[in-house]
């Protein structure tokens, strides 16, 4: 579990990128959709997520605009901009491209036991 | 126990400066807290067991407060060049000092020389200073930094300027001296005073219509 998270880890921005091409999300949203999706296997460190929020927010790729929630605290809103959707592209053939040699190297492996 | 989520996050960010956008990370943080706290209540976890589980997911803070901060860092290096600007300005009106000594000791045109070249070192010391000096860096958007950028600035171009002045007027009374020890006619080269005020006027109307 430990070096799948450490892998997930390196991908936080592309997920995050990929949660907000459907539409609008907050911190806990975006933490809880995660979960869902890995059945509980998986979830971000409130730390993390925001660290990656703010280095896609200072690259241009996101931007963020507080809530008008009329009931409770205002929720701080996240949406991808045209820069992060080129971007969400290609770090998502990077990772394809990185999966197939990654795939290749350990398939070789296998062969030899 | 949501207040005491609150409190929890008060003493991750005592350190923190009290920046906008530092209480807008801690109010966003909290308000997620918040969520995932209600979320696991709503589940059937009891007050604690969902406290300890916010708690926890929370993680490492510490980097991301010194990214928000910048500032830290930042004030840091400032102070260090406060310092070799303190010392810069120090050697430079300390050499205009000692440029005198030569004068009234020796009385000659080398004495001028040794004085002219003492002074014209503070000068380019003052300026070398003045150029390298560190823009102040904005720690956050608010108006207040806004401020003191715009401030830091103006100030710049001040003693720029001053700089400038203080050089040419240096070198008129290099000139006069020089002149007036070689020619030995003093009657008249104080015409020199009154050009060179001309001149001063002249350049810095100049500076003017340039910005």
């Amino acid at each position: 579990m430990s070096i799948a998270s450490d892998l997930i880890r390196g991908h936080t921005e592309t997920i995050i990128l990929a949660q907000l091409l459907e539409k609008d999300s907050y911190g806990y949203e975006i933490n809880k959709a995660m979960q869902q999706k890995t059945a509980h296997r998986f979830e971000l460190k409130e730390a993390t997520l925001y660290t990656a929020f703010r280095r896609l927010e200072e690259s241009g790729c996101i931007r963020s605009y507080w809530g008008d929630e009329t009931t409770g605290a205002r929720r701080r809103y996240y949406s991808i901009t045209p820069l992060g959707r080129e971007s969400y592209r290609l770090r998502k053939k990077e990772w394809k491209d990185a999966k197939t040699l990654i795939d290749k190297l350990i398939m070789e492996e296998d062969t030899l036991l | 126990m949501k207040e005491a989520l609150r409190q929890y996050l008060d003493t991750l960010f005592v350190d923190a400066p009290e920046t906008v956008r530092m209480l807008e990370l801690k109010e966003e943080i909290f308000q997620n807290l918040t969520d995932k706290y209600d979320d696991l209540i709503a589940e059937g976890k009891s007050e604690q067991a969902a406290y300890d589980i916010a708690v926890v997911s929370i993680g490492d803070v510490r980097a991301l407060i010194d990214a928000q901060a910048g500032g830290a860092a930042n004030t840091k290096e400032r102070e260090k060049a406060r310092q070799r600007s303190a010392l810069f300005v120090s050697i430079a009106v300390g050499l205009y000092i000692l440029s005198i000594i030569p004068v009234v000791l020796m009385a000659n045109p080398a004495s001028v020389g040794i004085m002219f070249a003492m002074a014209a070192v503070a000068t380019g010391l003052l300026i070398y200073n003045g150029a390298t000096r560190p823009r102040y860096v904005k720690s956050d958007d608010t108006v207040v930094e806004e401020f003191k950028a715009w401030k830091e600035e103006k100030s710049g171009k001040k003693s720029g300027r001053g700089a400038f002045t203080g050089a040419l007027w240096l070198a008129i009374v290099s000139i006069y001296l020089l002149l007036s020890f070689f020619t030995n006619a003093w009657y008249i080269t104080w015409i020199i005073f009154p050009i060179g005020g001309a001149v001063s006027l002249v350049i810095s109307g100049i500076f003017d219509l340039k910005q």
